[in-house]
């Protein structure tokens, strides 16, 4: 790598931490969110552990409440969120615009300093008092026990505005720093995806922003408004916290249905097949999704008004999906699949997704909700939406955009056993809790009947497959980063822009001029030299493609 | 500067004629309320104020002369603060009719029980002869 | 719906000014980006006060004698002052940024000033309602309980269930637009300080017309604030 590039152009460690490189604060998101992601992986695996037999295992009944209620808070607001939109979003949106950065680089790396500040903040929750409820926070009982709890709530209000700030930024870039020629039409589902998102996270974000202050009154003063006792209503506050939880919702997924779109056209070399409906479902979805956070509330003694209206509209949100979904298999069909370890990750989601959205349609149904609310049917499908859906794209993203943000390919064989681990472990470990719940097993319990003990020791194993495959997943990256072959510009032959106009990694400035678009992101169809740039030559196919290329042969 | 020339300058004369109306309608909310105008009184002052906020938002602020991409903005934030309050209020204004099956409201049901136990028998008629057993 | 993307490399080859930062082609692009990302979190600010508007309006609708009662409570005549105070402001800063147009720079300060003792202005009233409430055992939380007698008002016969629920939002409500009314002021103070040394001209004035965007939606809150609380 002999080339100037964002990396190595200044090594110093303040030209890290005071960088408004977008790239950089990529990467420095990249290892944060990471940080919280291995925190909240031991905080499960603990629990999973705890969970081998009935009665105590490895912990105090309390420490587990402790570990459920802390893993849930790291996984959601500390990494699922910010996961695909500040890592991904911001190393490779700006790229894929064919913009020089984001709309506005100082307040792109105040976020990432907010987003710290706030992680650290609930963090302190641990030291000084207990949080055990739950991430949901539900009155009375958050605002009765413990003093962690304003911590963690002055921690989620303050990485709700590193939130927001992200989203702000990046609907801004989308709308005023497109490349000539790139039309709306032409945008990588990526950027439609993330676009969706950031609406999501700029409408939403600040209600729990005001949530927050207010069970934090509530807690500290006592105002009345959420605590009973006081003549306030607990359920007004499922309200206030589901407006902004359920998109949040929508905030974790749409990212990871853009990175699927990418991945499924890259490597099936087709055109994605119905580019305007998959973009526009992710405007739909996260539209719809601000319609429906009641149905997380069927059993809180809502009107049944409300939840019949609720009811309703989650069943539409399934149409926009499935839509997704569709044209995603279609996207394959007589393609030429390439199954690089990324695409395995895009099959992987199709069918770990899938499960998740069907049996988040059937706790859409009033009566099955009764049921099925609070048990381990409800702790499933969100693993499989969240981990099965989120996650998985944002392996299968990492592993996509790995050799143009370090540089580096990682080793392929590795990367297809831990695909294959991960994907094992993880149906071990969440598809025996669909049984459970549905034979009663409440979630967050620490105790249960003798009867259910197979199938938690069978979750439990599939959690430590999963363990394995992700520890090898960090094991085999960062033995990349030392010993990896160094990347071709365009490893995976794509067609976007930071795959065909960038060096591998990217000049500091990503450019040397900015591109001019005249085709659309995934014209597989067209001829090469019309797509211009450095990375056009070969396809990607076949294995030359991981032969590194000699450096300075991908400048221009 | 070429550059700017576009950028819409809104002249004094117009500042001063909308300062004066936003003057005219706090006075009139004032007076308003302190009439007693029954059922009017809530939507009028909304009205009021919708009406202050609107020549804020298009003169002040001048969306009504700016990009159309910011008034979808703002439409669109003021469309979420309208779904969040309706959506809050189906479940708020109709809180208890969970287990309902009638058509009549709680309180309905409620007189309907007393009027029930006001009809209830007393105990000394309900004295069965049980020596038949 | 926004700048053509092929414009955009028309302006590269213009001039090159100061302020224009090296990610952006044009001045006209880095303007359009910075007034569209006001307009996103002014939105931002609308919801975080949305939560404050539909527990009022949930509230209202439960307990509506309560809230009728409590609201006469509160001094119309303070709070129609600052509204006119606030109003006021509004349209200096309308002027500010119309002088900055057309690069009168005094005109400019002397509304920045203005707008900025408006502020004050409004802060002082607000500090007179905040404490005779306070003096009379109407505070935020626990404490809450009205007592004594002033102007003929027996605040003890306010001490009723859900009185406290106005207050509490009240309160809340009041209190995090007086804050934004403190950030608004630093904002001022900043930009008045700025336009003293000659930074803005009609060519550049953006922060001051999006201190201005800032300074209108503070007020737009307050123009509902006032008959909601007041009034109604």
């Amino acid at each position: 790598m002999s080339q100037v590039n964002y990396l190595n152009h200044d090594k110093s460690l303040k030209s890290w931490l005071f960088t408004l490189d977008h790239k950089r604060i990529g990467i420095m998101y990249l290892v944060a969110v990471s940080l919280s992601f291995l925190a909240g992986g031991i905080l499960a695996l603990l629990v999973r552990t705890e969970l081998l037999g009935p009665g105590e295992t490895i912990m105090s009944a309390d420490a587990y409440n402790q570990s459920f209620t802390l893993h849930a808070v790291l996984m959601i607001f500390a990494f699922i969120i910010p996961a695909i939109p500040a890592v991904m979003g911001n190393f490779v949106l700006p790229i894929q615009l064919g913009a020089k950065d984001v709309a506005f680089p100082r307040l792109n790396l105040a976020s990432f300093y907010i987003y710290l500040a706030g992680a650290a903040i609930a963090l302190t929750a641990l030291v000084v008092g207990r949080v055990d409820g739950g991430w949901t926070f539900y009155t009375p009982y958050s605002t009765s026990v413990g003093d962690g709890i304003l911590f963690i709530t002055a921690g989620v209000f303050v990485m709700g505005f590193s939130s927001i700030l992200t989203g702000l930024n990046f609907i801004v870039t989308i709308h005023k720093m497109r490349a000539p020629g790139l039309t709306w039409n032409r945008l990588p589902l990526f950027i439609w995806s993330i676009y969706a998102t950031s609406i999501v996270q700029v409408l939403a974000t600040p209600v729990i922003g005001i949530t927050m202050v207010l069970l934090f009154l509530e807690r500290l003063l006592g105002i009345g408004i959420f605590d009973p006792a006081l003549g306030g209503d607990p359920v007004l506050f499922q309200h206030f916290f589901w407006f902004y939880s359920h998109p949040a919702v929508y905030i974790m997924i749409l990212p990871a249905f853009g990175i699927i779109s990418d991945l499924m056209g890259t490597f099936s070399r087709q055109q994605v097949s119905g580019y305007k409906f998959v973009a526009l479902s992710s405007v739909a979805i996260a539209f719809l999704g601000f319609l429906v956070w009641g149905h997380h509330m069927f059993v809180s003694g809502q009107s049944a008004v409300s939840s019949i209206i609720f009811s309703l509209i989650t069943y539409l949100i399934g149409i926009p999906t499935g839509v997704k979904v569709i044209n995603w298999v279609q996207t394959m069909y007589k393609g030429s699949v390439w199954l690089q370890t990324p695409m395995l990750y895009a099959l992987m989601f199709l069918f770990t997704f899938s499960i998740g959205g069907f049996t988040g349609v059937m706790l859409g149904v009033l009566a099955v909700d009764v049921h099925l609310h609070d048990t381990y049917f409800v702790v499933a499908h969100f693993h499989y939406v969240m981990m099965g859906g989120n996650v998985i794209a944002a392996l299968g993203g990492l592993h996509y955009w790995w050799p143009k943000m370090t540089g580096k390919m990682f080793n392929e064989t590795l990367g297809r056993i831990a695909a294959v681990l991960v994907f094992i472990g993880f149906n071990v470990t969440f598809f025996p809790q669909f049984i459970l719940g549905t034979r009663g097993m409440p979630r967050r319990y620490y105790d249960y009947l003798p009867e259910f003990t197979d199938l938690h020791v069978l979750s439990s194993l599939g959690s430590y497959i999963l363990g394995v495959g992700l520890f090898l997943i960090l094991g085999y990256l960062l033995h990349s980063l030392f010993r990896g072959k160094n990347a071709p510009a365009n490893p995976w032959g794509a067609l976007t822009l930071e795959w065909t106009h960038t060096t591998t990694p990217p000049d500091p400035h990503n450019f040397h001029e900015t591109p001019i678009v005249t085709r659309g992101a995934y014209d597989y169809h067209l001829a090469p030299e019309l797509f211009g740039g450095d990375g056009a030559s070969g396809d990607g196919h076949g294995e030359e493609a991981e032969v590194s290329v000699p450096s300075g042969q991908a400048t221009s | 500067m070429s550059q700017h020339a576009e950028h819409h300058i809104t002249p004094i004369k117009t500042l001063v004629q909308v300062i004066v109306a936003l003057f005219a309608l706090t006075v009139l909310t004032v007076v308003t309320s302190r009439m007693d105008l029954g059922a009017l009184d809530v939507p009028l002052a909304l009205a009021i104020a919708l009406t202050k906020g609107a020549l804020v938002v298009s003169v002040f602020m001048a969306l009504k002369y700016d990009n159309k991409v910011n008034a979808v903005v703002f439409g669109v934030g003021a469309l979420f603060v309208v779904v969040f309050l309706v959506f809050t209020l189906f479940d708020t204004a109709f809180r208890g009719d969970l287990s309902s099956t009638t058509k009549g409201t709680i309180m309905e049901q409620e007189a309907a029980e007393e009027a029930i136990l006001e009809r209830e028998p007393d105990a000394s008629a309900l004295q069965f002869n049980r020596s038949n057993e | 719906m926004d700048l053509k993307p092929d414009e955009r490399t028309m302006a590269s080859t213009a001039e090159h000014p100061a302020h224009l930062q090296h990610h952006f082609v044009s001045s006209d692009q880095q303007f359009d980006a910075a007034k569209m990302g006001m307009w996103l979190f002014l939105i931002t600010e609308i919801l975080l006060f949305s939560g404050m508007f539909v527990a009022y309006t949930v509230y209202r609708v439960w307990h509506p004698e309560v809230f009728d009662g409590m609201a006469a409570l509160l001094d119309w005549r303070l709070g129609g002052l600052n509204t006119l105070v606030l109003l006021a402001s509004s349209f200096t800063v309308a002027l500010g940024i119309h002088y900055a147009q057309v690069d009168n720079r005094k005109g400019l300060v002397t509304n920045l000033v203005l707008t900025f003792l408006f502020a004050c202005i409004f802060l002082v009233v607000k500090y007179f309602e905040y404490s005779a409430k306070i003096e009379h055992g109407i505070v935020l939380g626990d404490g809450f309980a009205p007592h004594g007698v002033s102007h003929g008002v027996d605040y003890a016969t306010y001490d009723v269930m859900f009185a406290q629920q106005f207050f509490s939002i009240y309160y809340v409500m009041t209190g995090i637009h007086g804050f934004h009314v403190l950030v608004g002021m630093g904002l001022f103070a900043w930009i008045t300080v700025r336009a003293v040394k000659g930074h803005f001209t009609s060519a550049y004035y953006t922060p001051v017309e999006l201190c201005g965007l800032y300074w209108h939606l503070v007020d737009i809150i307050w123009i509902f604030l006032f008959p909601l609380l007041y009034l109604i």
